[in-house]
């Protein structure tokens, strides 16, 4: 009975048509405010953007040490794409460290401290970077400007990070 | 050892002297959103109806559910949901009256309250009568009827065609939601693409009656590119790069359409041959669609010249 | 379970040809038969139809019955209803494309088409059947008429309900065939249109009664045969 009338009066969140009776149940731990937007017409594959949008929550601190992300079903009904691909985005995540897996339990953000770095992730972040750079000096900033823009940058992360450290 | 639920052997279809289905080879393994893509007139539709037993084909075989498409029992068919093309329903009944209809052939399977729900959600009065729904309203019938009896494989031709960006999301909710139950199979043939690449885990292309892709859609995903070359003086003669599908040439450039090599095999042929510089294009999947079922000498409908 | 539910569906969809059958065959038939009530008359017939050829091949036996009369109102309202329930059951399914629908389901082939032969079969003998009959127990009262219907004339009515559902069939088949030349696919109403002549013009009842059950049996074995092999 609670369900059917969430589907209609719910005008805040898009309830998907299924019994999630149980998902509500189980997934008590789903992070808030955890905002993932997807498109299927960009030329990025679906699970890689999933990723990286966890990925960037994670680098602004949005997601801290220990949270849990949401169930891999729950967050397919939720963008409504396939749960193969949560799945795949979340095991791309595992594989660069950011997150960590329990069988039964659910998917964690990992510890930075543990969190492995090989060669090609490197090679992305360098690719990035020089994307940034080329645009900068294409905007006719100097390379003085561009540290001081990098470096006020960073310290919104660092302080978005430490003020939710705080609140814990 | 997943089930195969879906199998056919050189299934072909002659309408008089026209090829509509040619020696189609699939394998649908279970558990899987598959979706059927291609141009229309590809014979989609007629693929379809040849797998649910609607058709006699011409030549080779079908098999749903491991039994003979010719031969469906009405158990198999129980186990089989299926969205019509163009949803049409028996205009005079209401949705309650076509509710009892369907379900009295499902009786331990039906779900009332799953199909309650549906209706109350899409706001459907349930005495109204099918002929005055709207397209839409009518579609949402359809999808509740289809998923009330919890198929076990749900086949959907073209189920989004002409509908609104908010039921087409409904339908792919649906195919969501049906999928996470144990063992459910979807098939789903679509026009548009964005839908396709959202819910599906394998893609079917099917280009003129001739099956060209069934595989996964990541596979699909990574194999076709689109490669532009640039070039000091004039374009090479010969492109003898692997896995060449088309060719397009303009003074300078080279676009290409390559199926399966690796981004370093790319860059080699481009240093072998001498170009300037090379760029990868980023295709989304309507993009490659378009390209991989592009005929061989294709150009673009309008041209602009520089003056 | 399911034969009920389908035969459900078939029958509310005739029940306006159902009703529109009785109400116009009431009509008409009420119509002649109140006339012939005022009018006494037993030459009636002669006046309405002056074919000479139904006076004189009825008329031996039976010429002065106002039921005679609405016998030809039966077998053209039976044979019209017949065409329009064959369209009906058959032919709107392919145009509506409502058939992929109706056929995906959990039973049979042949049961959906033995619902729709079953609602006919209800339909012909509401609408006419129970109608005509009750003409027959009107006319049977020697303070309305002074000529009473013979047995025979009830008989034949009974007649031209079966052609009318031979015409059912005869229709059912051509919907059915999905053969490439127009000319094969009319069979089906061709074979019921020559049944119809063998019968009417038969002045004996029993062979009347055997040629149109072996039509039905021909027209009902090719039926079942198209059903199986059809594309829907």
């Amino acid at each position: 009975m609670v369900h059917s009338t969430q589907c209609i009066k719910s005008i805040s969140t898009i309830v998907p048509i299924l019994n999630i009776e149980g998902f509500i149940n189980r997934g008590k731990t789903a992070v808030m405010g955890l905002w993932i937007q997807i498109s299927s017409g960009s030329g990025e594959p679906i699970y890689v953007q999933v990723a990286e949008q966890i990925s960037e929550a994670i680098a602004k601190g949005e997601l801290a040490k220990g949270d849990k992300l949401p169930a891999v079903r729950k967050l397919a009904a939720e963008l409504v794409i396939n749960p193969n691909t949560v799945a795949r985005a979340y095991s791309r995540l595992e594989r660069t460290g950011l997150v960590t897996s329990k069988t039964g339990s659910g998917t964690f953000v990992s510890d930075p401290k543990l969190r492995r770095r090989d060669a090609a992730d490197i090679n992305v972040l360098t690719e990035r970077m020089d994307n940034v750079i080329t645009r900068g000096l294409n905007l006719g900033l100097e390379g003085r400007d561009l540290i001081e823009l990098f470096k006020g940058r960073l310290a919104k992360f660092v302080n978005k990070k430490a003020e939710r450290r705080k609140n814990d | 050892m997943t089930e195969t639920v879906l199998e056919t052997e050189g299934l072909t279809k002659y309408y008089g002297s026209t090829l509509a289905v040619d020696h189609l080879d699939l394998k649908i393994p279970q558990g899987c959103i598959c979706g059927f893509v291609g141009r229309n007139g590809a014979g989609k539709t007629t693929a379809i109806k040849l797998m649910l037993g609607l058709l006699r084909p011409t030549a080779g075989s079908s098999r749903l559910l491991g039994c003979d498409s010719a031969a469906l029992t009405p158990a198999i068919r129980q186990r089989i949901g299926y969205v019509t093309e163009g949803h049409r329903l028996f205009r005079w009944m209401s949705i309650a009256e076509l509710e009892k209809f369907q379900r009295s052939f499902f009786p331990k399977q039906w779900d009332d309250k799953f199909f309650a729900d549906m209706i109350e959600y899409f706001n459907l009065p349930k005495k109204r009568k099918i002929k005055n729904l709207s397209n839409g309203e009518r579609a949402q019938v359809s999808l509740a009827l289809a998923l009330a009896p919890n198929p076990e494989l749900l086949i959907m031709d073209d189920p989004t065609l002409g509908l609104d960006a908010a039921i087409r999301r409904q339908f792919l909710e649906g195919m969501i939601e049906l999928i996470m139950r144990q063992g459910r199979t979807v098939l789903f043939s679509s026009h548009i693409l964005g839908d396709v690449e959202r819910v599906s885990d394998r893609i079917v292309v099917i280009d003129k009656g001739v099956l060209r892709a069934n595989c996964s859609l990541e596979e699909f995903r990574a194999a076709v590119k689109k490669v532009i070359l640039s070039f000091a003086d004039s374009t090479p003669a010969e492109v003898d790069i692997e896995g060449l599908l088309h060719c397009r040439r303009s003074e300078n450039e080279l676009e290409l359409i390559l199926i399966g090599p690796a981004d370093e095999q790319i860059g080699k042929w481009a240093d072998k041959n001498g170009a300037e510089k090379y760029h990868i294009v980023k295709m989304n999947l309507e993009d490659q669609f378009i390209e991989y079922t592009a005929p061989a000498n294709h150009r673009r409908l309008f041209r602009w010249e520089e003056t | 379970m399911r034969f009920l539910a389908l035969l459900r569906k078939e029958l509310r969809e005739s029940l306006p040809w159902m009703l529109l059958t009785a109400i116009v065959f009431l009509a008409i038939g009420g119509f002649s038969l109140r006339e012939a009530h005022l009018y006494g008359m037993y030459d009636w017939s002669e006046r309405y139809f002056s074919s000479r050829y139904i006076s004189e091949t009825y008329g031996l036996l039976y010429r002065h019955s106002p039921l005679q009369v609405i016998g030809p109102v039966l077998l053209l309202t039976s044979l019209g209803l017949g065409l329009v329930l064959g369209v009906r059951h058959f032919w709107i399914p392919y145009f509506t494309r409502t058939w992929p629908f109706l056929i995906h389901r959990s039973v049979d082939r042949t049961t959906i088409f033995w619902a729709k032969l079953a609602a006919a079969i209800i339909t012909f003998l509401i609408s006419l059947g129970a109608v005509w009959a009750a003409f027959y127990s009107y006319s049977c009262h020697p303070e309305r008429f002074t000529m009473l219907p013979i047995k025979r004339v009830f008989i034949e009515g009974w007649l031209f309900i079966a052609l009318g559902l031979v015409v059912y069939l005869g229709t059912a088949l051509t919907g059915l065939s999905t053969a490439r030349w127009y000319t094969t696919r009319i069979f089906g109403l061709a074979f019921a249109t020559v049944i119809i002549c063998a019968t009417i013009f038969e002045w004996r009842l029993g062979w009347a009664f055997a040629a149109i059950i072996i039509g039905a049996a021909i027209l009902l074995s090719q039926i079942n045969d198209t059903i199986s092999n059809r594309e829907f």
